[in-house]
């Protein structure tokens, strides 16, 4: 009985594949503590868990306008059930995000790993390093108090920097000549639409290449004379 | 050059085949260091939380923004760049950087992998990682200056001294400070610079019995205050602006008993007009009070002159 259930669940959705090609391919051995760099991405992507699941919560009480967002971030901190927690691990798990993507990313620099067949899936790791970047910056606007705002006019006049086209950069990003409520719901905008959009689809190819190529084994010294 | 590519996967192949199923080992391992991660992040999430500040204030220039720790050396590395040199810091250098990022499987294609046979970008990822270490030491313990945000560095300098000194222990600046001293908004625009210079340098010379302190300032810090006070509001005149009022305006206008009686008295000019009416005053009466038989200055003066005069004017009250 429960055998021809699984197998008519197999046969329609084709999890017993699924399982074979994801958890039962086998991973070149790591010895010693190196095995355990090759945790580093996986933890990447644990963090990045946490932060989706946080910032859903905190997007429920949050709200996106200059006359509000200070009051929200505060009504959060002192009136929803865990709302500091909640805001606390978001804080950290950000600050976590950009030291495990960059960890990550020395580990596979220091040992080549972004060789020959490889080196998609370091260019699609290149541009979730950009878009974790992206998030940390948009992010840091939306609380709406001193730091925030100061610290994005900083980036902001950064942007404008640029040789050229540096005025419509900054102008684009801040969404006007001035930063105020268009500031804020377009970083809003592109932190909870736009860059997990984007982040969704870098990651599914970065998991589906790093599985179809297989992890990189650990490197070994080129032998004298081969 | 593609001829390892072959002998690489039929390798790789023997390896993978040795090696253990992703489930249970791999997913042990990830599992454990996910676990870890929680349990830190949950303890620093409950005793730290996140810190929250004022509400932003658009007009509070005096703010200095702390970026975030990972921005803090590219932060640190634009004080190397002086003037339109920031743009090199702030855009290329990490473009460049990227840029690397992105094409280094590119020009690196060789079959050696172990850093010890890529001497030359295991050292160049090294040098990255001590100069992000430096330049972010340097920038955490240098003071909190923002080079894009203000661009006068003998400005900046003097604000951070009046920040050190706790100036604003005793007095009022931008609406916030102590009572024990003048209030600095209303008292700035009736001192010119070399008054200032001289009250730096010792109170007590230029207002007998005055409580504040002498402080010992070096003549470049004393320098950096004033120029810092000087981009404040109305600011200081200069010790010019008597002189030009001299030459240009006592023919017909008295200040404290001195000067001609053709216009209107002037000692008490600055409480009834502020900086910004007089200045447009000097430059050319008739576009104000088109009865005046006053001249127009605007092309006589400077406007640097025609400025510094209406602050002097603003000052006598």
């Amino acid at each position: 009985m429960i055998s021809a259930a699984l197998a008519w669940t197999f046969e329609r959705t084709g999890v017993d594949k699924i399982w074979e090609a994801l958890f039962a391919r086998h991973i070149p051995e790591a010895k010693g503590p190196v095995a355990w760099l090759y945790a580093l991405g996986s933890a990447t992507l644990f963090v990045f868990t946490v932060q989706a699941v946080t910032g859903t919560l905190l997007a429920m009480n949050y709200v996106p306008s200059p006359d509000h967002a200070y009051d929200s971030v505060r009504f959060i901190g002192s009136e929803v059930y865990f709302g500091r927690f909640i805001r606390g691990l978001h804080h950290w798990g950000a600050s976590f995000m950009v030291v495990l993507v960059a960890l990550h990313m020395m580990r596979v620099y220091f040992m080549a790993s972004y060789k020959y067949p490889r080196e998609a899936t370091w260019l699609a790791g290149v541009g979730l390093f950009l878009l974790v970047i992206g998030f940390s910056f948009t992010g840091y606007l939306l609380p709406w108090d001193q730091k925030a705002y100061w610290a994005t006019m900083v980036g902001a006049n950064i942007a404008g920097q640029t040789p050229f086209v540096g005025s419509y950069v900054s102008k684009i990003l801040i969404g006007g000549a001035e930063m105020g409520a268009a500031t804020l719901s377009r970083f809003y905008a592109l932190h909870v639409l736009v860059l997990p959009a984007l982040t969704g689809g870098a990651l599914v190819l970065h998991l589906f290449l790093v599985v179809w190529h297989g992890i990189s084994e650990p490197p070994k010294r080129v032998e004298k004379g081969s | 050059m593609s001829d390892w590519h072959a002998s690489y996967r039929e390798r790789y192949k023997k390896l993978k085949e040795a090696g253990k199923p992703f489930f249970p080992h791999t997913v042990f391992k990830d599992a454990l260091v996910a676990a870890l991660l929680l349990a830190v992040l949950s303890w620093l999430a409950w005793h730290h939380g996140a810190a929250l500040e004022d509400l932003a204030d658009p007009t509070d220039t005096t703010y200095n923004p702390r970026p975030e720790w990972y921005f803090l050396f590219l932060f640190q590395a634009l004080k190397f760049f002086p003037g339109h040199l920031e743009a090199v810091a702030a855009i290329l250098l990490p473009g460049l950087g990227m840029g690397f990022l992105a094409l280094l499987p590119f020009f690196d294609r060789g079959p050696e992998r172990h850093p010890f046979d890529r001497p030359w970008l295991t050292l160049t990822g090294i040098g990255a990682l001590a100069g992000f270490a430096g330049l972010t030491w340097a920038g955490y313990n240098s003071p909190l200056t923002n080079p894009i945000v203000e661009k006068d560095p003998v400005a900046l300098e003097g604000q951070r001294i009046y920040r050190d000194l706790n100036c604003s222990y005793c007095h009022v600046l931008g609406g916030r400070g102590g009572k024990v001293g003048p209030n600095l908004d209303l008292a700035l625009g009736t001192r010119d610079e070399l008054w200032l210079t001289k009250h730096f340098r010792d109170p007590q010379s230029v207002t007998p019995g005055s409580t504040m302190p002498k402080l010992n300032l070096l003549d470049d810090e004393i320098h950096s205050l004033v120029a810092y006070l000087a981009t404040l509001g109305g600011g200081p005149f200069t010790s010019e602006a008597p002189k030009l009022f001299a030459e240009n305006c006592a023919s017909c206008h008295m200040v404290k008993g001195k000067g001609g009686d053709m216009g209107p008295d002037l000692s008490l000019i600055g409480s009834a007009r502020e900086k910004s009416f007089l200045r447009l005053y000097v430059s050319d009466p008739s576009k104000i009070n088109p009865s005046s038989s006053m001249p127009g200055f605007a092309g006589q003066l400077t406007d640097a002159q025609i400025e510094d005069l209406s602050r002097y004017l603003a000052s006598l009250r």
